[in-house]
């Protein structure tokens, strides 16, 4: 299994890796139509992190999407279970891609807890999210920060929805001298300028930055988001990854969806994050009522460009043989072969670039090595 | 080893200077030849030369650490990276311009003729006004002069060009400087390394 395991591409070994993982842990495997009303994703059109939808009539003149996320598909349909509902999920999402402005297939692996979440559960999902991305890389590193540091300061904020749509994209990208002058400019009162300054300059390994985080939350809400950190913290020390936790409260999510842990997964040869998630109460509470719910997604798209398998070979073998030649003991040499777990191509002639370990001719009946 | 991409030209010089003056120098810079890649091992660093348009795009992309590129730049494109440090360098505005004598006729649209198309929309939208936009990629200043456009939306270094062209500065957008950014991949890898190499600039920048 092994052997077979690494002549996949990393995309393909991952999702079986992974779907492995997830259901190690307990999580059941959930399978989606690929379409919903288009409705549905422009009345949460905020929860999407791309613009396009692309949408289609079907046969009633009903005007359908091509799922562009899969979180909302499985918070809106998924079967509630009376306790907790745990589920992963192997799936292809439609979005603009960013660069071309074209629609683009993005396969996604994720998982999703709906239910009452509670500490365990978050430290549950950190754990799972950190150990996804050991899988793609041993060099990664999860980003985890919270809902109550930057986004509710800035919901607090008495400034246009454009004024804080601007702010936080100078906190995603640490860019404290615009943050700063842009505060001024709103009249954003300097003390609250400095602590938003200093929040999303925040960065650095989950034990290490603990304190100064401590001494920076100035509000209940702050407080208990710290206990909370604290407790995952605690909960994966004994892991075997703790020093790939950094807290980085330059990740902001959409308050009007998220409440609580927030994260972001990079690995060391893609060049932005492969995995986010976070924890989304009040997406979940409307629409389900009485629901909490936590997860997040993999995206494996480009990971098969940032990890190119090196195929030194094209097959372990290459028989070569003469349709002529109307021998019956072929097949079940190349089934001996196949059988021991060698790859074997069987062919007229050498194809243009081929490449096989061992090339063969079958010949009168037997093999003989061509070199 | 840090990889820096730096904007090929003045502004380029300019930073390679900086970044020399604290450490990271080398020398092979400086020969003339069509080299694009200079390295110094000792440093742990390596230069990539590349189209200052071109800067962001290679950070992004992760094909370099990190690297320097005017705000203008940054802004019109939307490039997910991260921006560490305003250093200050190659200062100037993104103005509206307009003809000395020109007077704005708010009962119609705008005609904005620039090479930055989404700067002068976002300005725009930012300010409620309906525009139609000519993109142009070189003597801007001249659209405005034949009639092609009502204002011009471009970076303004000293002012002169625009005097030479009988234009002046109607309003202006945002100050520009040159930015440090980092891929976001690089930065949680190797931030040790880049915030070291923050900490020096800042120090030199602020003597």
């Amino acid at each position: 299994m092994d052997n077979f395991l690494s002549t996949l591409s990393k995309e393909d070994s991952l999702t079986y890796e992974l779907s492995m993982l997830y259901k190690q842990w307990g999580y059941k495997e959930y399978r989606m139509a690929k379409f919903e009303e288009y409705s549905f994703y422009s009345d949460n059109r905020d929860f999407l992190s791309s613009k396009g939808i692309l949408a289609f009539n079907n046969s009633d003149g009903r005007l359908m999407a091509l799922k562009p996320d899969i979180t909302l598909s499985i918070v809106k349909n998924a079967k509630l279970s009376d306790s907790l509902t745990k589920l992963y999920y192997n799936e292809s999402v439609f979005r603009m891609s960013d660069s071309s402005m074209d629609y683009k297939e993005i396969k996604q692996t994720g998982v999703e807890i709906l239910g009452k979440i509670d500490e365990y559960l978050i430290s549950e999902v950190i754990m799972l999210a950190a150990k996804s991305l050991k899988t793609v890389d041993k060099d990664f590193v999860l980003s985890v920060s919270h809902m109550a540091f930057i986004p509710s300061l800035l919901d607090e904020l008495k400034i246009s929805e454009n004024a804080k749509q601007n702010i936080v994209s100078f906190v995603q990208s640490k860019n404290t001298h615009d943050l700063i002058s842009t505060c001024e400019k709103f009249g954003v009162d300097a003390g609250k300028t400095a602590l938003l300054a200093k929040l999303a300059g925040v960065n650095g390994k989950i034990e290490e930055v603990l304190p100064e985080l401590k001494e920076l939350a100035c509000n209940d809400g702050m407080k208990k988001a710290c206990d909370e950190l604290e407790f995952i913290a605690t909960s994966l020390k004994k892991s075997s990854f703790a020093d790939k936790l950094y807290i980085d409260l330059s990740v902001v999510n959409n308050i009007k969806y998220y409440n609580g842990i927030i994260f972001q997964g990079y690995v060391e040869k893609a060049p932005n994050a492969i995995l986010s998630g976070g924890q989304y109460d009040k997406l979940a509470g409307k629409l389900r009522e009485n629901t909490q719910a936590i997860g997040f997604a993999l995206y494996l798209d480009n990971l098969n460009f940032y990890y190119k398998k090196k195929r030194d070979f094209d097959s372990d073998i290459l028989i070569l043989f003469d349709s002529n030649d109307r021998s019956v003991s072929l097949l079940s040499l190349v089934e001996s072969f196949v059988e021991k777990g060698f790859s074997v191509r069987v062919e007229h002639q050498i194809p243009e670039g081929y490449k096989a370990k061992t090339v063969y001719s079958f010949e009168n009946g037997a093999l003989r090595e061509v070199l | 080893m840090l990889n820096i991409a730096l904007p090929k030209g003045r502004l380029g010089d300019k930073v390679y200077e900086l970044f020399a003056s604290i450490g990271y120098d080398c020398s092979e810079i400086y020969s003339d030849n069509r080299k694009l890649v200079f390295e110094n091992k000792e440093n742990g660093i390596r230069y990539l030369l590349v189209k200052p348009s071109d800067v962001a795009i290679y950070i992004a992309h992760g094909a370099a650490d990190i690297g320097v590129v005017g705000k203008d730049i940054l802004d019109e494109g939307d490039f997910d990276i991260y921006e560490l440090l305003d250093l200050g360098l190659g200062k100037c505005n993104m103005c509206v311009a307009a003809p000395n004598d020109y007077k704005e006729d708010f009962d119609r649209p705008l005609r904005v003729a620039t090479k930055f198309v989404n700067i002068a929309k976002n300005y725009y939208i930012s300010i409620n006004r309906e525009i139609e936009i000519i993109k142009l990629n070189g003597s801007i200043e001249i659209a405005p002069i034949l009639g092609l456009s009502d204002v011009i939306v471009d970076i303004v270094e000293s002012g002169k060009t625009l005097e030479e062209n009988n234009l002046r500065v109607y309003e202006k957008i945002m100050p520009i400087s040159a930015r440090l950014i980092a891929n976001k991949s690089s930065y949680k890898f190797k931030g040790d390394e880049i915030n070291v190499l923050i900490e020096k600039l800042k120090k030199e920048l602020d003597k």
